[in-house]
């Protein structure tokens, strides 16, 4: 059984339908990637499993339970976490704090103690953080923001951890550090859903791939099966005629 | 049969002016993103400027009309929109509340300025009040039969217009989505314009239509609060929907009217119930509205605070109660009383700034609680008599439980929702307080006791008295609420620095992440709007026993809303921006309308002048306000600024010193006056960061040597590039720096 699964999941707007009956599958100790053109429905995807969006039908779930109707707070406290596209750092705080209040609100809720400030810094070790832990997250460049938002996630010493397009913004190298770390987090045993535009990336770093267009799985499979599937290629060709045309 | 059709029909008259009035507002609030808050305002401004041209002017009422609902009513929403409010895309929620409460305070003083409240005007129907037909037994009068016709007119022409017309549709994507718009060639701003000239010219009209059929009376500050009833009404349909409005608005016209028909008019409870029930309504409403979509940081706002460090706060919080005690020695008596009304305020400010600068929900009655928190400590804390009354602190810390308590009651409705509806939920519940409460003058008996509210409509609230610590003595008073001011401020710094007020941070910057990391939003922001109150509370029972006597004009909505407004203006982030703020509000333009009273008084010649200079000072408050949008983070931000950049400046900080304790030896012997020695001691202060940057500047040009950097010079960023430099580091930083931005 997979840690995280979703079944036949659609989300609409209004008329316009962003998902359409989506079912997935996210294991632990492994990096699942999911990807599709501009407006395939990743981002709303990540939101419904995340409570931020209601579907209109289907199910999200989490261990097996059923968690479609829990509020986003509760996904959190059973082991959720993610990142967002647009940076939702919080503006008036530290780098440090903004991974530290991850801590904050985790304690603040239930009789769990441990001590924040070593683990903060560990997290922010991990991360590569250290050097800028003393800024303001709104002056520094966003592909460290980037990673700040991870860190903060992974403060919350989640099951899951959903990633929506972590490495854009990012440089060369620093890709590369973020790539080897999310290969530590996997081989610990996190299950790690990562949403990335840089191909190359997900086709080196991830076991199952599933693959979105017009809110449609068009397929799931190993990186090698997608690199061949047509329907994957059309899908992509497709859109690369369209932004040059 | 009869009484029951006349007033079904009263109150569909009532209801149809309502759902003109809410359209207004549903139309401006769904084409700019902005609840204007000065609708009543508006509708109220322009019903007087009816009265002047027909009563004073005598013009024909269809030239009235004409120019001032025709003419005067667009304007109105045009300039508004062009001056302030399209300069307002892109803030934080609370700005634009601010702004357009600020708006309605302009507005409110202005009229006042212009129609002196203590004269009645009167508003008549049109054709007259005799002009009637009648229908089934039941007299229906021209006036009515008009409100009806224009009421449906209006609903059906917006409806067609939303849903029909390109210009509908566009005002109706220009919130969503302007740039859009923008893309597909339309102008959203137009649009937004457009849209505030309607809102306000339906304002104008309801207005106008109202007063005759609700007394004929003018009052600047009950039709300011039509907003209440109006956005009452936008509730049903959720500030989005024209039809569900216009049922809302006549259900709320039909139980204001079955309340007078059906329910007992003994006493003040009836007509208080009546003019309460927008508010009930509206609660009931909120209570079934379904959970807003949770949302991300939707704007990167442009506000910015520093937080102080606990230790830093504590340092001066001591030098404020130094500095205030060696003012109060300059002071006289009766100025001793006005500082201590003025700290009082500042407490009540501190409330603002737990909740609206660390937490980013709005509170519009803050003063409402201290009422709620009087009532209490009033009922169940005074000991003794006459002259020997004194408030016991059991009764002082009770009226703070019950205002936590009320607190958390008002909000809990509103909290699943945005903070918009937080900010109206609260601003209702402070109208039904003024109305169920402290008008709340008769006997009444529960479970075998009598009891009076407010009783003769005022109450006497003695000072505390806490073993030796007797409040009666005018010094004692200041002293002690400036020490409770310092202890609640250094309570918040520690607050804001600990695990609860980053969480109230997060929570504030982005709801949609710190939900994500766990934070159950309602809770947290319940707990922080408790606090509020019970802030607020304690401030408000201090405030009205340095009062003395105080009355439902103490709790005003205007009080509230000019004491969140100079809050804002002054910085609601900062600690001292609630001083500040709350000393202008307690002391600042009430001892500036007076002096200018007195002035007033005291040289007849220059009477004119001098009224008019005080009218000038709360309109320029109230100014100010509107350009909050232009610096979000108050002016104490650029003053603390200022100071930070000087700490390098020692001479002149030493000088500043110096001069301040010559100065103040010199008042203390009376050489010079209180008066002279508190506008220099304030020129000084604000002059002091001027000085001390051109000394910097002077200094700055002897450069230091590269080995000292940062040791006794703060590092700054251009060091850091002088730095980067010598250490050959800029070339791998671009090249780093160009990826970023590609
Ligand atoms: N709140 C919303 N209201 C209306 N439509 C929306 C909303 N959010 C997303 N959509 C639409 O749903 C579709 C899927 O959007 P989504 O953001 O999930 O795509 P995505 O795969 O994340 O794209 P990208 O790679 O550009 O991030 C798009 O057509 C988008 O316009
Ligand atoms: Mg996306």
């Amino acid at each position: 059984m997979s840690l995280l699964e979703t079944k036949a999941i659609t989300v609409r707007f209004g008329g316009n339908t962003a998902v359409d009956d989506v079912g997935l599958t996210v294991d632990e100790g492994r990096i699942t990637g999911l990807i599709g053109p501009n407006g395939a429905g990743k981002t709303t995807m990540f939101n419904t499993i995340t409570g931020l969006q209601k579907p209109a039908s289907g199910q999200v779930l989490l261990d097996g339970d059923d968690i479609t109707k829990l509020s986003p707070a509760k996904r959190a406290r059973r082991g959720m976490a993610r990142t967002f596209q647009r940076l939702e750092l919080f503006l008036s705080l530290s780098v440090r704090d903004n991974v530290r209040v991850a801590g904050d609100i985790l304690r603040s809720g239930t009789r769990k103690r441990f001590d924040l400030d070593e683990e903060t810094d560990k997290v922010l070790e991990r991360t590569g953080l250290t050097d800028i832990a003393g800024r303001d997250v709104s002056d520094i460049p966003i592909g460290r923001a980037r990673v700040v938002e991870v860190a903060r996630a992974l403060m919350t010493s989640p099951r899951v951890l959903l990633l929506d397009e972590p490495a854009s913004g990012q440089t060369e190298r620093e890709t590369e550090a973020f790539a080897g770390m999310l290969t530590g987090l996997a081989a610990e045993g996190l299950a790690v859903c990562l949403v990335e535009h840089d191909l190359p990336l997900v086709m080196r770093l991830c076991a199952t791939i599933h693959v979105l267009d017009y809110g449609a799985l068009i397929a799931s499979g190993t990186p090698r099966e997608i690199k061949e599937s047509p329907e994957v290629i059309a899908a992509y060709i497709g859109t690369e005629e369209a932004s040059h045309g | 049969m009869s009484t029951f059709l006349t007033y079904t029909i009263l109150g569909l008259v009532l209801g149809s002016v309502y759902s003109i009035a809410a359209s207004g507002l549903v139309l401006t609030y769904n084409t700019s993103g902005i609840f204007n808050f000065a609708h009543g305002a508006q509708a109220m401004f322009g019903t007087f400027l009816y009265w002047h041209v027909t009563e004073r002017w005598g013009w024909p009422v269809w030239l009235a009309l004409i120019v001032v609902v025709g003419l005067a009513g667009p304007a109105m929403g045009a300039a508004l929109h062009a001056v302030i409010m399209r300069g307002l895309r892109g803030t934080a929620d609370v700005t634009k509340i601010i702004v357009t409460v600020a708006v309605l305070l302009g507005t409110v003083y202005l009229a006042q300025w212009i129609w002196n409240p203590d004269e009645a005007h009167t508003v008549g129907m049109f054709f007259g009040a005799g002009a009637k037909i009648t229908v089934g037994g039941v007299v229906v009068r021209y006036h009515e039969i008009v409100c009806l016709a224009a009421a449906v007119a209006i609903a059906a022409g917006l409806r067609v217009l939303f849903t029909r017309s390109r210009t509908g549709v566009v005002m109706r994507g220009s919130v969503d989505d302007p740039d859009l718009l923008r893309r597909n060639g339309h102008d959203p701003e137009r649009a937004a314009m457009l849209s505030w000239a309607l809102g306000s010219t339906l304002a104008v009209l309801a207005g106008v239509l109202i007063v005759p059929i609700s007394g004929g009376g003018l009052d600047a500050n009950a039709l300011t609060l039509l907003v209440i009833d109006a956005f009452a009404a936008a509730m049903f349909g959720r500030l989005r929907s024209i039809p569900r409005t216009f049922a809302g608005a006549m259900v709320l016209g039909l139980a204001a009217n079955y309340v007078l028909a059906y329910l007992p008019s003994a006493g003040t409870f009836t007509g208080n119930l009546r003019v309460s029930l927008p508010m009930i309504i509206l609660f009931t409403v909120l209570v079934v509205l379904p959970q807003d979509r949770l949302r991300g940081a939707a704007v990167r706002t442009r506000e910015r605070y520093r937080v102080p460090a606990v230790r830093a706060a504590a340092v001066w919080a001591a030098a404020l109660v130094a500095a205030v005690y060696l003012y109060s020695l300059l002071l006289p008596e009766s100025g001793v009383t006005t500082f201590a009304l003025g700290m009082t305020f500042a407490i009540i400010a501190l409330s603002l700034t737990v909740l609206t600068g660390y937490a980013g929900e709005l509170n519009l009655a803050p003063l409402a609680f201290g009422a709620v928190a009087t009532v209490v400590a009033f009922h169940f804390g005074v000991e003794g008599t006459g002259l020997a009354a004194r408030m016991n602190i059991q009764g002082v810390l009770l009226a703070v439980v019950a205002a936590a308590l009320v607190g958390g009651l008002v909000a809990l409705p509103a909290l699943r929702l945005r903070g918009l509806y937080l900010a109206l939920a609260t601003m209702a519940f402070g109208e039904f307080l003024s109305n169920m409460v402290l008008r709340d003058t008769t006997e009444h008996h529960l479970f075998g006791t009598t009891f009076t509210l407010f009783p003769d409509g005022s109450l006497v609230v003695p000072p505390l008295k806490v073993g030796p610590l007797d409040l009666r003595d005018g010094t004692t008073f200041l002293m002690t609420a400036t020490v409770l001011f310092a202890l609640i401020a250094v309570g918040l710094a520690a607050l804001r620095n600990g695990g609860y007020g980053r969480r109230l941070a997060a929570m504030k910057d982005s709801p949609a992440a710190s939900a994500m990391l766990g934070q159950n939003l309602v809770r947290l922001k319940l707990s922080v709007f408790m606090i509020s109150a019970a802030i607020a509370g304690l401030g408000g029972v201090l405030m009205s026993s340095a009062t003395g006597t105080v009355a439902q004009e103490n709790f005003s909505f205007t009080g509230s809303l000019a004491l969140l407004m100079l809050v804002v203006v002054a910085g609601i982030g900062y600690l001292s921006g609630a001083l500040v703020g709350g000393l202008m509000a307690g002391v600042g333009s009430a001892v500036l309308v007076s002096t200018f009273g007195d002035l007033a008084l005291a040289n007849e010649g220059m009477a004119t002048i001098y009224t008019a200079l005080g009218h000038l000072v709360l309109v320029g408050t109230a100014l100010v306000g509107m350009g909050v949008g232009r610096n979000p983070s108050g002016f104490v931000h650029d003053i603390i600024d200022g100071y930070r950049a000087m700490r390098d400046a020692k001479p002149v900080l030493y000088g500043a010193g110096a001069l301040g304790a010559v100065l103040y030896v010199l008042a203390l012997t009376d050489v010079i006056g209180t008066w002279t020695f508190a506008l220099i001691a304030l020129c000084a202060a604000m002059l002091l960061p001027v000085v001390g940057r051109s000394y910097l500047a002077e200094r700055r040009t002897r450069p230091v040597p590269l080995e000292l950097a940062g040791v006794d010079e703060p590092y700054t960023d251009e060091l850091r590039a002088r730095l980067d430099r010598e250490l050959g580091l800029t070339a791998a930083l671009e090249k780093g720096g160009a990826r970023v931005t590609a």
